[in-house]
């Protein structure tokens, strides 16, 4: 069952000479117990969809369903109120009121539901206790770290258990050693309480680590979606492959094509590839991800002859530069690379050409 | 589990009461203005035409013509001297290592909150001809080195007294601009001085550009120190012109001074609509250059005793010699050449204020309109901007101009035109009810009516004009605190379901508490300033401190003046004392 669906919608800003489409017709759905992530750069309208789903942003047309209810329909005009939706939204500064203690942040919702005293502090209990804050209610937000702070917001927005939760770059307020942790947090929570949430991040790592499902919208488009696996394997579009990983561009011609098959001509050596996306022309883009180019010191097939420039340390393993020319190749090692030439093998069914 | 849904809708913040009174309250009174420029009597006589006569009247009068003139280079003067001491002050106290600036600052806003009524007579009394520092330098030097009564004075000290406004919005501006700017200045070789003319000042053009169409506005609408200070040799500006106006035919020449006010207002009216425009598009210039980034002051070096005797001399000049004179005055039996200072000190004027029923009541009332008065008026200027808060759509726009047409309408225009109001309304009114002719019409008109026409002579037509005067004013407060909000708080009530008054009541007004509070002190001291606006209203029952200074100076009492004028000075160092103590930013 959907517990959300989008259809079609537009969303603009401005009006009349400075109109300015942020949504050019979205479409999509999130079922019980799924977590979808809206991932895209900035600017592609990921966040303004979310907003627009809250009911924070007037969307121009399509339609927006919670579960059974219509809660905007552009053909009517009728668009619900933030306030009645009864969505939980976390946001990226968390928004907590800096007025109101842990406690009262999370119980205001329930205060608003009318809820006796005595089941609003139960409720409000047993939420701080499944986020581990059951010891911190009497405090202000200002007294708490980062990570317990996004925590409370979660707790506020769970509090009256929203058929969605919604989350706004959940991670991108937290520094990097502390994301990580909050990122296998979040995981583990969504899975233990079968929460149905949508997810926005324009982080392709943190998309895949979380959802169930990638939504990647590209300029108020979407792009591609699908499995965090098959988004980062079988990427459909050039923009999807460079989007979700790190790649190498290799300038090369097309010579000829038999099926799938694409026989490319790279700095006057032979390189077999496999076509992907709808692309038949001659103008192409062969891209490989970093970590499937291997590095031979000896001489392989479908493979590169490159000096090596330099190499850097990544902590468990080395990120080798190789460039001659226009080419320029970047690969992963195990080890650190001697000064040479090296055979850099491109697998043909890993060369994807666009 | 179950989602735990709200009950049932509620009703939304009564949005247009608050719209519909706040434009009725701005409207009503210029429309009346308008309205009465066009007839060729008081808008009550009987038997007054529409026409042209009161225009034709001024335009013909020779002392309209001279007003008016006097009133552009007034303006014009004021600013070219106001703009670039303004601009110098601040790049002196925000961005270099002056000594001092700590306690200077403060002082620098006492000409902002100090009414200029008693400034203009804190001058004759100390800088006068029989003032206390010009018998002084007559000992000293044998003749008297200024006049205090010449138009060119007049200007300068317009002038220096207007640099204030022009340092608070250069030194926000000058706080929001990266220090490294200036320092790559240093590094290539440029003094303070240079820094100051080449990098600092230009960079914050359009902030001085605003502050400059700010005291030319102010300068147009001049009115105390004029009165002060030009009577003597004759000097008139509109303003002074319009309050002359009352007793020049005998009769209340209501369509001569709306004829005026009208044109006054065709000045001030666009200048204030430029000010809208430049006030944005400063900003914009200001967010495009992005972070303040670290602030690190800038050592002037030898520079500095230049730098602090410039700015001893503008404090002495504007505050000390002033202040000091109204002082020693409201001690002294009398003054004049020869007095020995020790021989006339006495509290006798003090003990006549006490004496005089009406003026201890305008003393309380001064105090009760500024505590009182501002709390209620911040309370409705919070209406207004919560009626406009972050619902951009066509009302919140309409508002936002409205705001500013009462900052172009001078106080003593404003005063009058309640008066008008407050006559015009309940007779307005009756004449209405009498002419529908049904039991509850007859009854309203004999009970209500009379109710209404009281109104005037309370103290409540006062607080409402004083309210409408400074709506711009107060709504600058209200908005500088509102914007403060983050939009996310408000967004995360509403997604967990609460409806917009109650994100107001939960969220927005808790959060602004501070910022009220210091709004009602603004406003206390702006009130406990405000002078002009209460001379048209001034009745028994209404007197306020400023008002009364401007019909005591006409009556000539010198001695009161000065003693309510120390009071004055009084109340408004009390409120400037706990907004300092408590902290409270006396600008942004």
């Amino acid at each position: 069952m959907n517990e959300l669906s989008v259809n079609d919608l537009h969303l603009d800003y401005g009006s009349g000479a400075q109109l300015n489409p942020i949504l050019k017709g979205v479409s999509m759905h999130l079922q019980r117990g799924e977590v979808v992530a809206l991932l895209g750069p900035s600017g592609s309208g990921k966040t303004t969809l979310l907003r627009a789903v809250a009911g924070l942003e007037s969307p121009k047309s399509g339609t927006i369903d919670i579960g059974e209810r219509r809660v905007f329909d552009g053909a009517s005009d009728f668009e619900m109120p933030a306030e009645q939706r009864s969505l939980g939204l976390v946001f990226q500064s968390y928004a907590l009121w800096p007025h109101k203690s842990v406690f009262d942040n999370v119980a205001y919702g329930l205060r608003l539901r009318k809820l006796g005293k005595g089941e609003i502090d139960s409720k409000v209990g047993e939420v701080l206790s499944q986020l581990g804050l059951g010891h911190l209610g009497a405090r202000f937000p200002h007294q708490l770290s980062g990570g317990q702070q996004q925590r409370v917001a979660i707790a506020r927005a769970l509090v009256y258990n929203p058929p969605v939760i919604l989350l706004d770059e959940p991670l991108s307020n937290l520094d990097a050693k502390l994301r990580e942790e909050a990122r296998a947090f979040l995981r583990e929570l969504i899975v233990r309480l079968g929460l149905s949430a949508l997810m926005v991040t324009h982080d392709q790592a943190e998309a895949m680590a979380i959802s169930d499902r990638i939504l990647l919208l590209n300029n108020g488009k979407i792009e591609q979606q699908g499995s965090p696996q098959s988004m980062y394997e079988t990427p459909d579009t050039l923009f999807t492959a460079e989007f979700m990983g790190s790649n190498n561009r290799i300038p090369g011609k097309v010579m000829s094509r038999n099926g799938s098959a694409v026989q490319l001509e790279v700095a006057g050596s032979t390189i077999h590839g496999t076509a992907r996306g709808s692309n038949s022309g001659s103008e192409v883009a062969p891209l490989i991800r970093l970590e499937e180019v291997k590095v031979s010191a000896t001489e392989l097939a479908n493979s590169l002859e490159l000096p090596l420039l330099t190499c850097m340390y990544l902590g468990d393993r080395w990120e080798c530069l190789f460039a001659s020319g226009e080419i320029s190749l970047r690969a992963y090692s195990s080890y650190r690379l001697e000064a040479g030439r090296y055979w850099l093998h491109l697998p043909a069914d890993k060369l994807w050409v666009f | 589990m179950p989602t735990i849904s709200l009950p049932g809708s509620r009703l939304n913040w009564p949005r247009g009461l608050v719209v519909t009174t706040a434009c009725v309250a701005i409207f009503l009174p210029l429309y009346l203005i308008f309205y009465q420029s066009f007839l060729s009597a008081p808008f009550f006589m009987p038997g007054t035409t529409f026409g042209l006569d009161a225009y034709r009247f001024i335009f013909d009068d020779p002392d309209f013509a001279l007003a008016f003139k006097n009133g552009i280079i007034l303006a014009t003067g004021l600013a070219a001297i106001a703009v670039p001491l303004g601009g110098m002050l601040a790049f002196l106290m925000i961005r270099t290592d002056l000594p001092g600036r700590g306690w200077i600052a403060p002082l620098l806003l006492v000409p902002i909150f100090v009414s200029p009524m008693v400034m203009g007579f804190g001058y004759v009394v100390s800088m006068g001809p029989v003032g206390f520092y010009s018998t002084w330098a007559k000992q000293l030097l044998g003749f008297i080195p200024w006049n205090i009564y010449s138009f060119t004075s007049i200007v300068v000290i317009a002038g220096l007294t207007h640099v204030p406004h022009v340092y608070l919005y250069a030194s926000s501006a000058l706080k929001s601009l990266g220090s490294d700017v200036e320092e790559a200045a240093r590094v290539a070789g440029a003094s303070p001085l240079r820094v100051m003319l080449d990098v600092s000042l230009p960079m914050i053009m359009p902030a001085l550009a605003y502050a400059g169409v700010l005291v030319f506005f102010l300068g147009f609408e001049v009115f105390g120190l004029v009165l002060v200070l030009g009577d003597p040799e004759g000097h008139l500006v509109l303003a002074t012109y319009l309050y002359k106006l009352t007793n020049k035919l005998g009769t209340p020449s209501y369509h001569l001074m709306a004829a005026v006010a009208v044109c006054l207002v065709m000045v001030t009216l666009p200048l204030v609509m430029m000010q809208r425009w430049l006030l944005k598009s400063a900003n914009k210039y200001v967010s495009i250059k992005g972070k303040g980034a670290r602030q690190k002051l800038m050592p002037l070096g030898r520079w500095k005793w230049i730098a602090l005797g410039l700015l001893g001399a503008w404090l002495l000049v504007t505050i000390v010699l002033p202040i000091s004179g109204i002082v020693l005055r409201s001690f002294v039996q009398y003054w004049g050449e020869g007095v020995k200072l020790a021989d006339v000190l006495t509290l006798q004027h003090f003990r006549d204020i006490l004496e005089q029923h009406s003026l201890m009541r305008g003393i309380l009332n001064t105090v009760l309109i500024g505590v009182i008065g501002g709390a209620l008026a911040v309370v409705c200027y919070c209406a207004i901007a919560l009626a406009m808060h972050r619902k951009p759509d066509g009302i919140t726009r309409l508002l936002d101009y409205s705001v500013l047409v009462p900052r172009a309408v001078p106080g003593l225009l404003a005063g009058l035109s309640f008066l008008w109001v407050f006559l015009f309304v309940p007779s307005w009114l009756d004449g209405m009810l009498k002419a529908t002719d049904n039991g509850a019409a007859a009854w309203l008109s004999a009970h209500a009516i009379p109710l209404l026409r009281e109104l005037r002579s309370t103290i409540f037509a006062l607080w409402l004009a004083y309210s409408v005067v400074w709506l711009a004013y107060g709504m600058r407060l209200i908005s500088t605190a509102l914007l403060q909000v983050g939009p996310e708080l408000e967004e995360a009530a509403r997604a967990v379901g609460a409806s917009r008054g109650q994100v107001t009541r939960d969220v927005t007004l808790p959060l602004v508490k501070y910022g009220l509070l210091g709004a009602w002190l603004m406003v206390f001291l702006i009130f406990e300033r405000e002078y002009s606006t209460g001379v048209y209203l001034l009745s028994p029952g209404t007197e306020v401190i400023g008002a009364m200074l401007v019909s005591l100076w006409a009556g000539g009492s010198a001695d009161l003046v000065a003693a309510l004028s120390f009071i004055n000075i009084v109340l408004v160092a009390l409120g400037l004392g706990i907004a300092l103590r408590f902290g409270v930013k006396l600008h942004n």
